[in-house]
């Protein structure tokens, strides 16, 4: 049986965004690094959209500051490693995923880091059925991701690296600094290929995790993430993100009710600084960290609620479940922070009649 | 360019940026080339005073040319230097090659007259810029329409005009003189798109004309005007309008007296974020690059960018931060690379700061701020030879200094003034308005064992900083009194609390600035009505109070003073039972040092409409068993000095307080509030005493090593004999007799006592029996 990308759950953004890349790849008469499939130029403007001579349009990837992308593709030009910080939802891994997309024109070279991330992981390990039988030699090898990217010339992604415990953390430290993989079984190493490089990401909230020792931190180019900036940038982001989740999950109705988007992004805004947006109103903050990607979840919930028992018309009571759960992370704090909320700004707001009795219903 | 006989004389315009590097180094260069017999430079003619003084070593840029009308020094205009600066460089290649410097722009006499009254200063000669700081009009060497050279890059898609400077007009010519000729051009361009000229402007273009024709006629063959790029066209020898055009426009302008001098300015003070207005946002980087292109070649800028950054990690290192010199290379990498990205043909400071904040600081901006301060302004400090004239600050300043007799000296010395006498209080107000403009010449000291209020102690000790100082502060006017009170208004505007306010009101009464008094009320007045913590109505009442109270005493008019404190003490009473619930240790401190101030402050007045609601709110206050002990110890003794408290409920109170039911630590905290002060308390009350002994021996051992500091804290307040006494008492306590029926403390030899007694009676006129 063949499967075809419309039947993925979820395309790799270079399988997703392919006809973009071959466009911007024929357009792109700018030098390249050696093993870049485009030129910083063209990656720029892969991540943050545009219009190409010949008309193609190139969807914004990341809604935000030009710099930051400057900063980060450049970064990779000079092979120096490229940490990306941020609080969740600031786009983080999808900004990797696209630059690796981009670049190397993969993004499969992933290491997801948790607690449990093992050397092997970010080095190599044995398949020890041949290792038996052959002795040690390198078909009885099992590459990691980082290692075929560098014998490949690619880049490879560390997911969460905070998460990874210190010691195998600083396995990467020989790596970034000589560009090569010691083998001391097979008297051996491996030496990376132009063009290979690492792109992490990390949590600058709980960054006590598995703090970065400084070793391993003077190799890292360090870009903070910022939440978005204003409002309708916001709403923005998690509308295109809600669109195109609907659309791979063939929920049958559009994102037409902007309106609906926009209090859930003002709801979360204001949650999240502590005050409403006319500057009137102090509001206590819940102990959730309510990012961007809830409030896309929080719509994507509403759309397919709407979709499957409503008329299809995504309504308040369709996004207050969403809401409540995405505000009370703590049910005893963060109830009464919500239940304030709604009687002190939501109440007040005569045209959200409907969600604060939606809310108010659910209790 | 343009083609002449070459017998025939010849103005060449140098249209330039202000404060701009590259136009700096092309002025240099052209000079060179041209090779004149006179140097015009924009600005007031008035500056020609100046220029003998421009040669002098001692006068190290920043400086800036001061020109204020002599009989309202507060209209005046300061045209800073820096050594960036393409005026400046005009200057000392003159000064260098002995060539005459003439300054050609509309005269002050005619800017500075009839503008602005002090009360209400507009910019006369600065359209769209930001106010500076105050009543005084700082105004760039060539206040200019909106930076013309920043204009042009911007069109061509530059975010820094220096950067397109170098670009577009270094690289495209060997010679400097055509370059600045297509400046002019590219000006002319610019102008032409404007279509109201704006008359100010076109009067000033008049003056510099004429000053050019008048040299002109005086014999001089070969001219450089250096000048704002914008009023390059107009300055075209051949396209000069007729002389009576220009004569016409300049006529009947009104006329002032005026002086200039050298003033030392500061890097800061060049800055944009000064208030400015034809500053530059980076003077620190600036400087940078002019010095680095001395350096190297014209061709070589490879010194810029790793030069800069290696004074970035030297400067991060000095705040322990760590930046290794290996990173420092990274950093020179990626601000490489992101000129690349950005298809920028050279580095500049973004790319650098971006470049520091990603390599060398982790992505954070806090450290990229300290740079910031340190590098990106700078911190020079400009110096002027003496022997120049002084600002009109600087002035009375010297002659108050003469008036009074107190000399600037740099060894510290200590002065006690005696405020009763005319002559030493003027000394004092000298040394309070001072202070307030940021001069702390006089410090206070201790005033030694005196408890009146007449007598002043102050440390003195002039420091070089403090000319700066001055300079800085003449923003704010022109007399000692005038900049003083500008400063206050100023600050009572940005004030954060009530009390800051309360404190400012107290320093206008010493340092008698009635005016400033008087903004500082109306702003006190104005924040009371939104203040609802009562914690900082509290803390404002005692500064209104002793206002109030000592006020009259120095002239001033204090009856706005009471009716802001009425309001403020009313508040507070009502708030105050609220104010006092839910306190934690610290919060109970800054509480109880509140309340005891707001006291002291409402005893200071003896109004009963002030006392009579403060009482009421004391003894709600004291009443309520929930409150945090110390407030509330504190609460009950103030109400038991002041009589409204009967001593039989004071002592049931301690006792409840300090019985088995309560806690420890809340007792001891109630003790610590309601024994503070003076231990009379205890050695004349023994019922209170014997609470207090009886509670602290039933405590149990583990519990009173946790109560000790607390305890200890308590009772080391009291003076030592004080408490030898209370020692002795307790000691003696079981064989003592108990106190007599009338409250008198028995075991009193009064035969040893009368003689005492009797003189006591006599000097208070009583009738001895």
């Amino acid at each position: 049986m063949t499967v075809t990308s419309t039947d993925l759950l979820r395309a790799h953004a270079e399988d997703q965004y392919a006809a973009e890349l071959a466009a911007l790849a024929a357009a792109d008469d700018r030098p390249r690094p050696p093993r870049w499939r485009l030129s910083p130029w063209a990656v720029t403007t892969y991540l943050l959209g545009g219009t190409l001579d010949d008309g193609t349009v190139i969807t914004p990837k990341y809604v935000g500051a030009r710099r930051l992308m400057e900063i980060a593709v450049a970064s990779l030009a000079t092979d120096r490693a490229l940490l990306l910080l941020g609080v969740p939802g600031t786009a983080k891994t999808w900004v990797s995923e696209h630059l690796a997309a981009a670049i190397s024109g993969s993004s499969t070279l992933v290491v997801q880091g948790t607690a449990g991330t093992p050397e092997e992981s970010l080095r190599y390990g044995w398949n020890y059925a041949r290792l038996l039988a052959e002795g040690p030699s390198r078909d009885a090898m099992v590459p990691s991701p980082v290692m075929r990217a560098m014998e490949t010339g690619a880049l490879v992604r560390v997911e969460e690296l905070t998460r990874i415990p210190a010691d195998v953390q600083d396995s990467l430290i020989s790596i970034l600094s000589e560009k090569s993989l010691p083998i001391p079984e097979l008297d051996d190493e491996i030496q990376a290929l132009q063009g290979f490089n690492l792109i992490a990401t990390a949590n600058n909230r709980d960054k006590g995790v598995n703090d970065l020792s400084s070793a391993l931190k003077r190799r890292f180019n360090t870009l903070v993430l910022p939440l978005p900036g204003t409002l309708a940038e916001e709403v923005d982001i998690v509308q295109t993100r809600v669109a195109s989740i609907g659309h791979s999950l063939q929920l049958p109705i559009e994102v037409e009710s902007l309106s609906e988007i926009e209090r859930v992004v003002t709801i979360f805004r204001e949650l999240r600084s502590g005050v409403t947006l006319n500057q009137r109103t102090t509001v206590k903050s819940p102990s959730a960290t309510l990012s961007t990607a809830e409030a896309i979840s929080v719509m994507t919930n509403g759309v397919a609620l709407a979709a499957h028992f409503g008329d299809g018309v995504i309504r308040a009571d369709d996004v207050a479940a969403g809401l409540t759960g995405a505000v009370v992370k703590d049910p005893v704090q963060d109830r009464i922070v919500w239940q304030e909320y709604l009687e002190t700004v939501v109440k007040d707001r005569p045209e959200w009649t409907d969600l604060y009795r939606a809310c108010r219903e659910l209790g | 360019m343009t083609t002449v006989p070459t017998d025939a004389p010849r103005v060449e315009v140098l249209g330039v940026r202000h404060h701009g590097p590259g136009s700096a180094r092309s002025v240099a260069a052209a000079l060179d080339e041209l090779g004149p017999d006179l140097v015009v430079i924009e600005g007031a003619p008035e500056l020609d005073a100046l220029v003998e003084h421009a040669g002098d070593p001692g006068l190290v840029p920043p400086v800036a040319g001061l020109v204020y009308a002599v009989d309202a020094p507060r209209r005046s205009a300061f045209y800073p230097l820096a050594v960036f600066s393409p005026e400046w460089v005009a200057l000392q290649w003159a000064v260098a090659h002995g060539v005459d410097v003439r300054f050609a722009d509309l005269p002050a006499v005619h800017v500075l007259a009839d503008g602005p009254t002090p009360e209400e200063p507009t910019e006369p000669l600065e359209e769209g810029a930001p106010e500076p700081a105050s009543g005084t009009t700082a105004v760039g060497i060539a206040p200019d329409r909106p930076d013309a050279i920043g204009m042009l890059a911007e069109a061509a898609g530059y975010d820094d005009p220096e950067r397109w400077w170098e670009d577009a007009v270094e690289h495209r010519s060997t010679s400097s003189l055509a370059r600045f000729a297509l400046i002019r051009e590219a000006m002319a361009e610019v102008r032409a798109t404007v279509s109201h000229e704006d008359p100010e402007n076109l009067r000033r273009e008049a003056a510099m004309r004429r000053v050019v024709r008048a040299a002109l006629k005086a014999g001089a063959r070969r001219i450089a005007f250096v000048c704002g790029a914008y009023h390059a066209p107009a300055l075209q020898l051949e396209d000069f309008p007729p002389a009576t055009h220009d004569n016409r426009l300049l006529t009947g302008l009104p006329r002032t007296k005026v002086a200039a001098t050298w003033a030392p300015w500061t890097a800061d003070r060049l800055s944009v974020a000064s208030g400015y207005g034809a500053g530059v946002t980076s003077p620190g980087w600036y400087q940078h690059l002019f010095v680095s292109w001395q350096q190297h070649d014209v061709g070589d800028r490879a010194g810029v960018v790793p030069g800069w950054l290696t004074r970035v990690a030297r400067a991060l290192r000095a705040e322990e931060l760590d930046a290794a010199p290996a990173t420092v290379v990274e950093a020179v990498r990626l601000a490489d690379a992101l000129a690349a990205v950005r298809g920028r043909p050279s580095v500049g400071l973004t790319e650098l700061d971006d470049a520091t904040r990603t390599v060398l600081c982790e992505g954070s901006d806090l450290p990229l701020q300290l740079v910031n301060r340190t590098l990106v302004i700078g911190e020079e400090l400009g110096r002027v030879p003496d022997g120049v004239p002084m600002t009109p600050l600087a002035q009375d300043l010297a002659r108050l200094q003469r008036s009074t007799r107190l000399k600037p000296s740099p060894t510290a010395t200590t002065v006690v003034l005696d405020l009763r006498k005319p002559a030493q209080r003027e000394r004092s107000l000298l040394l309070h308005r001072l202070a307030l403009l940021g001069v702390p010449w006089g410090r206070p000291a201790d005033a030694g064992r005196s408890t009146g209020t007449f007598k002043e102690a102050w440390l003195l000790e002039w420091e070089p900083e403090f000319a700066v100082a001055i300079v800085e502060a003449g923003l704010y006017g022109t007399t000692v009194v005038d900049a003083a009170e500008a400063r206050v208004t100023e600050r009572a505007r940005e004030a954060r609390d009530l009390a800051a306010l309360g404190g400012l009101v107290e320093e206008c009464l010493t340092a008698e600035l009635p005016r400033a008094l008087g903004a500082v009320v109306d702003t006190l007045a104005d924040r009371t009505a939104r203040q609802h913590d009562t914690l900082a109505l509290l803390e404002a009442v005692e500064p209104l109070a002793r206002t109030r109270r000592y006020g009259d005493v120095r002239g001033a008019d204090t009856s706005r003073v009471a009716d802001v404190l009425a309001t403020v003490v009313a508040r507070a009473a009502v708030g105050l039972r609220p104010a006092c619930s839910a306190l934690d240790d610290d919060a109970a401190a800054r509480m109880k040092g509140a309340i005891d101030g707001a006291h002291r402050g409402i005893a200071l007045l003896e109004d009963d409409g002030l006392a009579g609601p403060w009482r009421g709110a004391l003894v709600a206050v004291a009443a309520d068993r929930e409150l945090h002990g110390l407030v509330s110890g504190r609460v009950n003794r103030l109400l038991l000095d002041a009589g409204a408290l009967d001593p039989d409920e004071a002592s049931r109170r301690l006792s409840r307080r300090l019985s088995v039911g309560a806690v420890p630590t809340a007792a001891a905290a109630w003790v610590e509030g309601f024994l503070e002060g003076e231990a009379l308390l205890l050695l004349l009350d023994r019922a209170l005493l014997r609470i207090v002994d009886d509670w602290v021996s039933g405590i149990d051992e583990t519990t009173f090593e946790d109560l000790l500091p607390l305890l200890r804290r308590t009772f080391a307040r009291f003076e030592p004999a004080e408490r030898r006494q209370i020692g002795t008492t307790l000691r003696h306590r079981g064989d003592a007799v108990e106190a007599t029926a009338d409250g008198a403390p028995s075991g009193v030899d009064w035969d040893l006592g009368r003689p005492a007694l009797l003189r006591v009676a006599e000097l208070l006129g009583l009738e001895v029996r």
